[in-house]
């Protein structure tokens, strides 16, 4: 389990330092914007901010309603899909870079 | 791609999808918690519901869509025939006559100032006495001195010889003659232009030669364009000639050359110069009646008979009054004495006095 743990660490810290990590999460991003993913999710806010008044909304609060919902609505997205494969891409390509270490994982 | 991978991960295909699914969530998340971030800021800074708005306002400014009507419903050619009042004249005028009225009205144009002055003399009472009181000044001051008044009265009798372009331009510049002598405004300005009196013999001969230098009447410089300088006439270059060389200086410039070594007109010229220090207070009265003199004889003779008279007064000063052979003699030496006294001092009435006796 800790090679598990020390795997997708060092694969983050990779994505992190190769700048991929930044290009992945702008894409996300542009990519729900186009799909309607974020206006849906203002709206969602919006209840949510008129449900509790104005003065009392903190961030907290909002991360806990809007991002379960957030990540439900962005599976269902199918423009947001195209990201998960890029996603899979850059990671399994990372693997093949961690080989050595996918290789002990492996023999272990 | 994915067979590689799969092939590649083999028995870690889960473990793998499993990353790839956190990873994702990740980005997921991070996008979410930057949502929240923005609406959060929005709501605290209060431009969240900016663009919120009722159904009752959007209804109000529903964009019409009608013909002749612009898309907030207003006819669209309302202001092609507004009217403004002018807060000057109290007149409407016309929206798109509106800035070249005011222009007129309040007088910000090159012409319209003269002409709104003029309104606005003529509208206010105030105002009215006081121009009325302004044109008394002008009148008092053609007559301030005996001379002006003379010259006036002369000048209208003349009028048929004079182009009107002339004699208005002498009208224009007499009224400001009287003012001048009755400002003391004697002293000269030298920042200027080139002013003749502080030359020397030689430098205005010089000077002469090459440039129109017709003394003007307002600004007492000599002009520095050339000879043929379309301003001043031949009869002014002349004068100014005979006034600055002396009297048998010869006047137009092509003759100028031949008196190159003709020394006796230094004489006069160089006894003024001395005699500056003499006579150096003379009264604006003085000017007037020395003019009213200079009016009554004729200007042609003198420069045709000019030469004993001054040989006497070079050679013994005012003692050759005396000798001065006939009466007319006399009195052209008298002329030119006095001529060499105003020398120092010469006015813009003197000058103009010169003119005058050409016409």
């Amino acid at each position: 389990m800790s090679k598990d743990y020390q795997l997708r660490a060092a694969i983050n810290q990779k994505l992190i330092e190769m700048g991929e990590r930044e290009r992945l999460k702008e894409l996300l991003r542009a990519k729900l914007v186009e799909c309607g993913w974020k206006d849906q999710l203002k709206a969602h806010c919006k209840d949510v901010i008129r449900e509790k008044g104005l003065d009392h909304v903190t961030v907290e609060d909002l991360v806990t309603d809007v991002t379960p919902k957030g990540r439900g609505s962005a599976r269902l997205k199918h423009n947001s899909r195209g990201v998960s494969v890029c996603v899979c891409v850059s990671v399994s390509t990372l693997c093949l870079l961690f080989s050595p270490l996918q290789l002990s994982y492996r023999t272990a | 791609m994915k067979m590689e991978e799969m092939r590649l991960s083999g028995p870690d295909n889960t473990k793998l999808e499993a990353l790839m699914q956190d990873i994702y969530s990740e980005l997921v998340e991070d996008a979410c918690l930057g949502l929240c971030f923005e609406v959060h800021r929005a709501v605290k800074q209060g431009y969240f519901f900016l663009d919120e708005t009722d159904q009752e306002s959007m209804k109000e400014f529903e964009i019409v869509d009608q013909p002749g009507v612009d898309i907030f419903g207003q006819v669209f050619n309302q202001w092609k025939n507004k009217e403004c009042e002018c807060p000057n004249c109290r007149r409407l005028i016309a929206a798109s006559r509106f800035a070249p009225h005011l222009e007129k009205c309040l007088g910000m144009g090159r012409n319209s100032s003269r002409i709104a002055s003029r309104r606005l003399a003529s509208n206010n009472n105030m105002s009215k006495s006081e121009s009325d009181q302004e044109d008394n000044d002008d009148v008092n001051d053609n007559d301030w001195s005996y001379g002006a008044e003379k010259k006036a009265k002369k000048r209208k009798s003349d009028k048929n010889q004079n182009s009107p372009r002339r004699s208005k331009s002498l009208k224009h510049k007499n009224g400001e003659l009287g003012s001048s002598i009755a400002s003391e405004s004697y002293k000269y300005n030298y920042n200027t232009g080139i002013s003749y009196e502080s030359l020397g013999p030689d430098e205005v001969r010089s000077l002469l030669t090459t440039q129109c230098g017709v003394i003007s009447e307002h600004t007492k410089k000599m002009c520095t364009r050339s000879q043929r300088c379309p301003q001043h006439t031949d009869e002014q270059r002349r004068t100014v000639r005979v006034f600055l060389l002396g009297p048998s200086a010869p006047a137009l410039p092509d003759a100028e050359l031949e008196s190159s070594s003709f020394d006796i007109p230094d004489g006069p010229s160089l006894m003024s110069r001395l005699q500056w220090e003499d006579s150096s207070d003379i009264s604006p009265a003085d000017s007037a009646s020395s003019k009213a003199s200079a009016n009554h004889s004729d200007s042609r003779r003198p420069k045709k008979k000019k030469r004993p008279a001054l040989g006497l007064s070079s050679a013994g000063g005012s003692g050759g009054l005396a000798e001065g052979g006939g009466g007319m003699g006399g009195s052209q030496s008298n002329l030119s004495l006095m001529t060499k006294k105003k020398k120092p001092k010469i006015s813009a009435a003197f000058i103009s006095s010169i003119y005058d006796d050409m016409n």
